[in-house]
């Protein structure tokens, strides 16, 4: 029993990146849970870090830390949430078709990207450091190296695993940012939509310059995403894209087609969507408009005249906010103006 | 300071108590600073002997749930025969003091935006095998009030406490209705089948609350009213009348009826016929609505008897009268507003008029 509360589960019993992991029941809240428990001193300001970053964590994608506490004498342990199940890296995992595998890079880039946004980073991105629960949402966990992005971030000595470890790493007094995490999960992607790693990236330091290795996925996935996965291989860190960036891009292929837009002109309501495309706007002789639904998002695509979105000029190529007013006519027409409005859904990617 | 505790008292060695909260019908709220982690939290008494019976038992149903729409639970303590149980703290107030102070009903944006919300942290409570029993707007926690920034139900499994009070109330009358909190409070979202064999009810009659929450928070009515008078009509469940502004406005009416429809979906008299809480997500995914804050001004001039300004903190509105939802605000009084900055003033969409002037 640790802490008179947390029962071990027998052949529970894991080893993490760090210290060891006991699967117990709560014998209080009737929960299983996973126990980290980190004993040497050395380890002590690690855990802190850890703790701080998780405690701060409100992601679905995040594994939820439900304690901290202190064993034995001085020992800390961290009371997480257990996720059933085996990690990516077992082939039970590996995705079946195209949705699915955008499906897997969003929910891992989504919660990277709520990790990022608290100022951490993760360190040690790698299929083995997520599960998919019995929910099928995917967890990150093992913080074990993460470190908040400060001068802590240094780096002493080598501590990633190979073929997930960005190739600044392998370079004395390498400096951990963000961009870290993004070099993994763009291995981690690769390695999920091919099922390997190429042989240049399990050199050491990688050798991946401005190669194309997403067009060899298993899938047939759209030329914008290859480039976007290859930009998360770059050599240069400074060269990756934000990881929420990422999630939104990926997100934006996954609700494709799936957007609604309800328009109300002249006191009658009508709607936008992929069974109709487009609707054109006029008011005689004064201003006219054209506004298309691509599958993406909703843009003008043709525009005449006195047009107003917001009350910006209008350009081709706009593209419509979540709601917005359309005018047509010059604020000095005043009470001849005529108003459009758009109101846009808000389509969830369903796990 | 209310309730049994104190400022600076510890609880569990850890659970440094810094002030009173707020009171449910079954339990003390207060704002604890957890000395181990640095975080606060909040942390839970029940009020009296019968609360404390099962308070351990909606700890553990509360903890089966994770998700960013529930309020998560995080420790359960007992000091000889008190009880205290350790939740993350929602920095914001109750979906009725935030959402139901300043207006008595919600513009369909917002109401499809909270919708939304809860039917999220309903679905993960129904996916863990929990089923509330209790959905009401003060087990509904917003933070950033109007402008909902984030929406967690809280007090999973409390009702179970709650229903010996409930029946007591029922049986008891008018009476002993109003003297129980618990019950005053319940019992206009409470399910038919609820209300006639609560020992039997199923995640669906938490769909039905969600539904009962949802025509309030639209058309600023309770469906079947409050009191023992509801307890027939709910029982009847024959679907509530709808206030005309819902619909009057073409700027409106599309949202708001979906959300009646869906609303109504949810108040059927048979369980079985209900959608399940997967379903509302489902349906509230295709819902336009806009998210945008929202900020208070009062309305300064009206021009051509058809649109007019409304002053705010950061500058004047102009808004149009097809833009108003319900009743036309006079000039000098109060309005509620999202507005879509641009150049020149911004707009005004939708304006609703508060209540209290």
């Amino acid at each position: 029993m640790i802490a008179d509360r947390y029962e071990p589960i027998s052949g529970g019993i894991a080893s993490g990146g760090m210290g060891a992991v006991h699967k117990c029941n709560d014998t209080i809240l009737e929960r299983t849970v996973a126990i980290k428990v980190l004993a040497s001193n050395q380890e002590q300001r690690r855990i802190r870090d850890e703790i701080s970053a998780l405690l701060k964590m409100r992601s679905k994608h995040v594994v939820q830390v439900y304690d901290v506490l202190t064993i034995n004498d001085g020992d800390l342990a961290i009371v997480l949430e257990f996720i059933n199940g085996v990690d990516l890296f077992d082939s039970s995992n590996a995705p079946q078709n195209l949705e699915k595998y955008l499906h897997l890079l969003w929910q891992i880039a989504s919660g990277i990207a709520d990790i990022h946004s608290l100022g951490v980073i993760h360190r040690d991105i790698k299929p083995n450091n997520m599960k998919i629960d019995h929910e099928g949402v995917v967890k990150i966990f093992d913080f074990g190296l993460s470190r908040d992005d400060g001068k802590a971030a240094e780096t002493l000595g080598f501590a990633g695993t190979f073929g997930f470890a960005a190739p600044e790493l392998f370079f004395h007094h390498a400096k951990f940012t963000p961009a870290v995490d993004t070099y993994a999960f763009g291995a981690t992607a690769l390695l999920m939509g091919t099922g390997s790693l190429p042989a240049e990236l399990l050199e050491k330091p990688p050798r991946c310059n401005g190669s194309d290795f997403f067009s060899a996925v298993n899938f047939p996935l759209d030329a914008t995403l290859v480039a976007l996965l290859n930009s998360c291989l770059c050599a240069n860190p400074n060269h990756r894209p934000q990881m929420g960036d990422v999630r939104d891009l990926l997100a934006k292929h996954l609700l494709f087609d799936r957007h609604k837009a309800l328009v109300v002109f002249d006191k009658k309501a009508s709607y936008l969507d992929k069974n109709r495309r487009t609707v054109r706007l006029k008011l005689a002789s004064i201003g006219e408009i054209s506004i298309c639904y691509d599958g993406f998002s909703f843009k003008v695509d043709f525009v005449q005249g006195e047009v107003f979105l917001n009350n910006r000029a209008v350009v081709v190529g706009d593209e419509l906010p979540g709601a917005c007013v359309v005018a047509l006519g010059s604020p000095d027409r005043k009470a001849h103006r005529r108003y459009i409005t758009f109101d846009l859904s808000n389509p969830e990617i369903v796990l | 300071m209310s309730g049994p505790l104190n400022p600076n008292q510890v609880i569990g060695g850890r659970y440094e108590i810094i002030n009173y909260l707020d009171q449910g019908g079954m339990q003390f709220v207060y704002v604890a600073l957890d000395q181990l982690t640095g975080r606060r939290v909040a942390l839970k008494t029940p009020k009296n002997n019968s609360a404390t019976k099962r308070f351990r038992r909606s700890a553990v149903v509360a903890a089966k749930v994770n998700h960013p729409n529930v309020a998560k639970t995080l420790d359960y303590v007992r000091e000889g025969d008190a009880r205290f149980l350790i939740e993350e703290l929602v920095e914001g107030r109750d979906l009725r003091a935030a959402l139901l102070g300043d207006t008595t009903f919600l513009d369909p944006y917002l109401a499809a935006k909270v919708f939304h919300h809860l039917s999220k942290g309903v679905a993960a409570a129904h996916h863990a095998g929990v089923i509330h029993r209790d959905l009401k707007p003060t087990n509904v926690m917003v933070v950033g009030d109007y402008s909902l920034t984030e929406l967690k139900v809280t007090d999973f499994g409390i009702a179970k406490l709650a229903k010996d009070e409930l029946e007591e109330a029922v049986v008891g009358g008018e009476e002993s209705l109003t003297t129980s909190s618990t019950a005053v409070g319940a019992l206009p979202y409470m399910a038919p089948e609820a209300i006639e064999s609560p020992s039997s009810v199923t995640a669906a009659a938490d769909i039905w609350s969600i539904g009962a929450m949802m025509f309030h928070l639209l058309s600023g009515n309770y469906p079947y009213g409050q009191g023992l008078k509801a307890v027939p009509l709910i029982i009847a469940a024959n679907l509530p009348q709808v206030p005309a502004f819902l619909t009057s406005n073409p700027q409106f009416e599309p949202l708001a009826q979906e959300l009646l429809d869906i609303s109504f979906s949810c108040l059927k008299k048979n369980p079985a016929e209900r959608p399940t809480a997967d379903d509302l997500v489902k349906r509230c995914s295709e819902l336009c609505y806009s998210s945008s804050p929202r900020t208070i001004g009062s309305v300064t001039s009206y021009q051509h008897n058809a649109f007019g300004f409304i002053s705010t903190s950061s500058g004047d509105v102009f808004f149009h009268k097809e833009s108003v939802y319900g009743m036309l605000p006079k000039v000098g009084e109060r309005v509620l507003l999202a507005s879509y900055d641009g150049g020149g003033a911004p707009r005004a969409l939708p304006v609703v008029r508060l209540t209290n002037q």
